[in-house]
């Protein structure tokens, strides 16, 4: 195989103005985290994920105002709610304070006959009438008297009343001067609604910056804002990991730069060690991004993670070329093990790009395309741009005498069998604490972010939105019925006392066919104002009062339906687009649930009305299951393929052994001594483990590689301590985060790393053979 | 609050040379010493004949009944006639019950501002809770410990839309009479006639 210098540099050239030129029109990143989710098995977990990119719970915003007395704070949260229902990023903010929600009081007023569940023939008889002024008459003498007396001549029902009742929580916090409080008076409070969708993380920050604009907006510099929810966690979660990822990767960087710089004593080497790597990433980035679409940020980020070991190529090369060698002879001398090195994690790459799951087969694309561009550059780029004597002026004198060493290294052999074995007794102990299965311990959030989240929810009464009802439909219509159904049984529980609350949609929507049926129980104009003359004999009521009741009733027994199109631009639009979705056989109405004490006589009871209850966190643990249980298959599946290679390549199965069993043995290990530290493993670990195997398959290789003379050995010992010590730096700087994601990765690769170059040592290394080649 | 005080105790010093010339008309009752003769009582109870004027109706209406107080935080009033109800705070809690209408209901007594702060003036002004009362209403108090009528007007420009004012009256820690003036122009007026505990 020979390709002349020029060529491979055009080619390269080529390669990398045609990426660039493909990523500078087409790539775009995706935010979206359901990408990373499995395509799901079953419709609970499709409504969870659906829930979990839109849903109600994804775009609620906590805020709380503190720091200064509260009458200045009911005015900032007053000011506060004016702002950000003018900013128009928000479908609904809620202070507390009913009166200033303008549009939903109109809607209520103008359809309170068609909205309220008391509407029923019964009512507008005489019988009927009678009691309802009587209950008005004993309302207006009451301490409530005051406040009904403007509404009271047009709804002497008291239909608005019973719909207010029904829609607002009577379990709200405390109210003061209109707005909503914390108990002990120090915080003032407000929910906002997101128009963003809560995998919007873009537009989740638009809506926090808005917040944090409108407070300025209102001059009230001394309050202080305090933020919480989902959309709030994920933009700071974002923020946090890529401010860490910056300075860790630079730390990273100036560290491998050093022991490069030790090494080479020149900045020619390098440079040119950076660019099989980066060349890797930019092609890999370009063929995610035709494949795919929309690139992933977790695949940038897990990507450069994975391709990690082809910084290491260069390295192999650079030093193991002896004095006076050029790069091109050298990296025919080392090119089989280097081919063997890059094809194994190319194919154990190939498992998962074939995987189902998105995020999985972006990574795998990325890395079979990455590590695979890296090794071509590394085999005939390198030593076409690297200058003849470029390398030549390397430091040789590696201080341990390499031959001694592996000698040394060999008779650790039992130590390293009675580890391993050691190792499996470990995991073997831990096997039912192995798994992570709480997505909630892979954010980045702080405890202090928590018991803040936790406070304010306690505070406002808001749902935690873990449990579900979901009620289904064919269409719209017949789901906004379910809805209806799912209500009545829903009233019960709570008068059982199973749940504190709900919410559905078609308390703000009803359908048509109640709407309709409600519309029928109207009396024409005569029959109600003969039917209220007659009750009003025995109410001491004044004649004529009620003439806007007449007119009232009137213009809703004649007028039309309310339809969504009413609702456009009130909160109420918000809450059945949220709350009433398209799936895919139909329609779902979903009713949140506050309170839940009773859940499995709550599954119970909703199966037997032919709805289902979705325990969101149980479906959510399901999903990081079934998730890590693919990628344990595909890494399984992956290993087998790169055995095969293994054989194939050394042309013997024993060979192939001597190779994998370091790497296998470091990986036990690993996970040992992990767990032993109290970590459990998550989907983090598992693609940083995918890494070890990649790094560990090098270093067996190398080890393993029949060398020629004591001197070869020593370059190879040096090459190998040189790779080995940038991987330990680079991960090890990454296990300093605080970000469990990035500590995940950079504890398991450090380890890793380790503990594959000392089991590597220990096991594969052959004697050394004169002649051999 | 606590310089009110202050400024209230100094009124009444400067008060004092001139008030024993004034032979026949006792010292003016400051805000302070009437919320300290109020709060001394622990419980109380009183019948109380309430009328109702509201241009709605074409006479007014007349409930009686009894109120309860236990300090520092319950208190109840229950109407006897002409229908059963009874409406009772008890710490933050506000349970409604008519048994005419077969009606029950509890809230919050936050969750109704408007509502919260006519409950206030019945509550803070028995339990004498000044900081309760100030929280609501501007307080103006005139007379004397024997004869004193204090006046609260909402603070809060909502509630103000629908009430204009509440006047309180009574002789020592006695209330004797609340009367409420709406915006709409209708008005309460409560005889009490309370016996302490």
């Amino acid at each position: 195989m020979s390709m002349p210098p020029r060529a491979a540099l055009a080619a390269w050239l080529v390669l990398v103005a045609l990426c660039s030129g493909w990523l500078y029109r087409n790539l775009s990143i995706g935010t979206d985290l359901t990408v990373f989710l499995p395509p799901s098995t079953n419709s609970a977990q499709r409504m969870l994920v659906s829930q979990l990119r839109d849903g109600v719970a994804s775009r609620l915003i906590l805020i709380a105002l503190e720091g200064e007395e509260p009458p200045a704070l009911v005015q900032a949260s007053r000011e506060l709610a004016r702002g950000l229902r003018a900013s128009g990023q928000f479908g609904f903010i809620n202070d507390g304070d009913l009166a200033s929600a303008v549009k939903e009081r109109e809607l209520l007023l103008a359809y309170r006959y068609l909205m309220s569940p008391a509407v029923t023939a019964e009512r507008f008889t005489v019988a009927g009438l009678s009691a309802a002024l009587n209950e008005s008459l004993a309302l207006l003498a009451s301490p409530a008297g005051p406040f009904i007396r403007k509404i009271l001549p047009s709804d002497p029902t008291g239909e608005s009343r019973h719909i207010v009742e029904f829609l607002v929580p009577d379990t709200g916090p405390e109210i003061r001067d209109g707005v909503w409080f914390s108990r002990d008076g120090t915080r003032a409070l407000l929910i906002a609604e997101t128009r963003a969708a809560g995998f919007d993380i873009d537009g989740q920050a638009m809506a926090i910056k808005a917040i944090r604009d409108a407070l300025q907006a209102t001059g009230a510099t001394r309050v202080r804002l305090l933020l919480s929810g989902p959309g709030v966690f994920a933009s700071e979660a974002r923020a946090t990991i890529q401010s860490e990822a910056q300075w860790l990767a630079a730390a990273a960087m100036g560290l491998v730069m050093l022991i490069l710089f030790a090494v080479y004593r020149a900045p020619g080497p390098m440079v040119f060690s950076v660019l099989p790597v980066a060349t890797g990433m930019l092609a890999g980035i370009a063929a995610v991004s035709w494949v795919f679409g929309p690139v992933h940020g977790i695949t940038l980020g897990f990507g450069a993670t994975l391709i990690g070991e082809a910084v290491d190529y260069p390295s192999f090369a650079y030093i193991q070329a002896a004095r006076g060698e050029r790069l091109a002879d050298t990296v025919v001398r080392i090119g089989p093990t280097l081919r063997l090195a890059v094809l194994t994690t190319v194919l154990g790459a190939s498992a998962m790009a074939l995987s189902s799951f998105q995020g999985l087969a972006q990574l795998g694309l990325l890395t079979i395309v990455g590590v695979g561009a890296a090794g071509l550059v590394t085999r005939w780029v390198l030593p076409a741009i690297t200058p003849a004597n470029a390398v030549s002026r390397k430091v040789y004198a590696f201080p341990i005498d390499a031959r001694g060493a592996m000698t040394i290294a060999r008779r650790g052999r039992w130590i390293a069998a009675a580890s391993i074995v050691a190792g499996l007794a470990g995991v073997a102990w831990h096997h039912d604490r192995l798994w992570d299965d709480d997505l909630a311990n892979l954010s980045p959030l702080s405890e202090a972010a928590k018991s803040l989240d936790r406070t304010l929810r306690a505070e406002l009464g808001a749902p935690d939105f873990r449990y579900l009802v979901i009620a289904r439909g064919r269409d719209r219509e017949s789901a906004l019925e379910a809805s209806e159904a799912a209500g009545a049984w829903l009233r019960e529980t709570v008068g059982r006392g199973w749940i504190a609350g709900y919410d559905l949609p078609s308390n703000y929507l009803p359908s048509r066919k109640t709407q309709q049926s409600r519309r029928a129980a109207l009396p024409d104009a005569t029959t109600l104002a003969r039917n209220l003359d007659l009750a009003l004999r025995d109410v001491p009521f004044r004649e004529g009062v009620f003439a806007p009741f007449l007119e009232a009733v009137e213009r809703a027994r004649t007028g039309p339906l309310l339809t969504i199109e009413d609702l456009r631009g009130s909160g109420f639009e918000l809450k059945v687009n949220t709350l009433l979705v398209a799936s895919e056989d139909g329609w779902a109405a979903l009713a949140p649930l506050r309170g839940v004490s009773r859940p499995a006589e709550l599954a119970a009871t909703a199966r037997t009305a032919g709805h289902e209850l979705l325990d969101l966190k149980t479906e959510s643990n399901n999903l990081v299951n079934s998730y890590r249980d693919e990628s344990l298959r595909l890494i399984a599946l992956g290993l087998l393929c790169m055995a095969g290679l293994l054989a194939w390549g050394l042309r013997s199965v024993v060979e192939a052994a001597r190779v994998l069993a370091p790497v296998l043995a470091a990986l036990i290990l690993d996970v040992a001594i992990l767990l032993s530290w109290g970590h459990r493993l998550s989907l983090f670990n598992l693609v940083a483990l995918l890494l070890v195997v990649g790094i560990g398959l090098n270093y067996a290789l190398f080890f393993n590689r029949p060398v020629a003379d004591p001197d070869e050995q020593q370059r190879t010992l040096l090459s190998l301590v040189v790779c080995g010590a940038t991987t330990l730096s680079a991960f090890g700087c990454l296990a300093f985060s605080r970000t469990p994601v990035l500590h995940a990765i950079g504890v398991t690769v450090a380890l890793g790393a380790v503990l594959s170059f000392v089991m590597s040592a220990v096991l594969s290394t052959r004697e050394t053979r004169r002649g051999a080649t | 609050m606590k310089g009110c005080a202050e400024l209230a105790l100094l009124v009444v010093l400067l008060a004092a040379p001139t008030a024993g010339n004034a032979a026949n008309s006792p010292p003016p009752l400051s805000i302070v010493e009437l919320m300290q003769m109020l709060a001394s009582v622990e419980s109380a109870n009183a019948r109380f004949v309430e009328t109702r004027h509201s241009a709605l109706l074409k006479a007014p209406l007349v409930l009686k009944g009894t109120l309860t107080y236990r300090r520092p935080d319950r208190v109840e009033k229950h109407v006897l006639a002409p229908y059963d109800e009874r409406i009772a705070v008890d710490g933050g809690r506000l349970t409604f019950e008519n048994r005419t209408h077969n009606r029950r209901k509890t809230m919050s007594v936050s969750g109704a501002p408007g509502l919260a702060a006519l409950i206030e003036s019945i509550r803070a002004t028995r339990a004498g809770d000044l900081p309760a009362l100030q929280r609501y209403y501007a307080l103006q108090v005139e007379g004397h410990r024997g004869q004193w009528t204090l006046t609260l007007k909402p603070l809060d420009s909502r509630t103000a839309d629908y009430v204009v004012s509440l006047e309180l009256s009574g002789a020592g820690a006695r209330i004797g009479r609340i009367t409420i003036e709406e915006a709409s122009g209708d008005r309460s007026v409560m005889e009490i006639s309370e016996q302490h505990g």
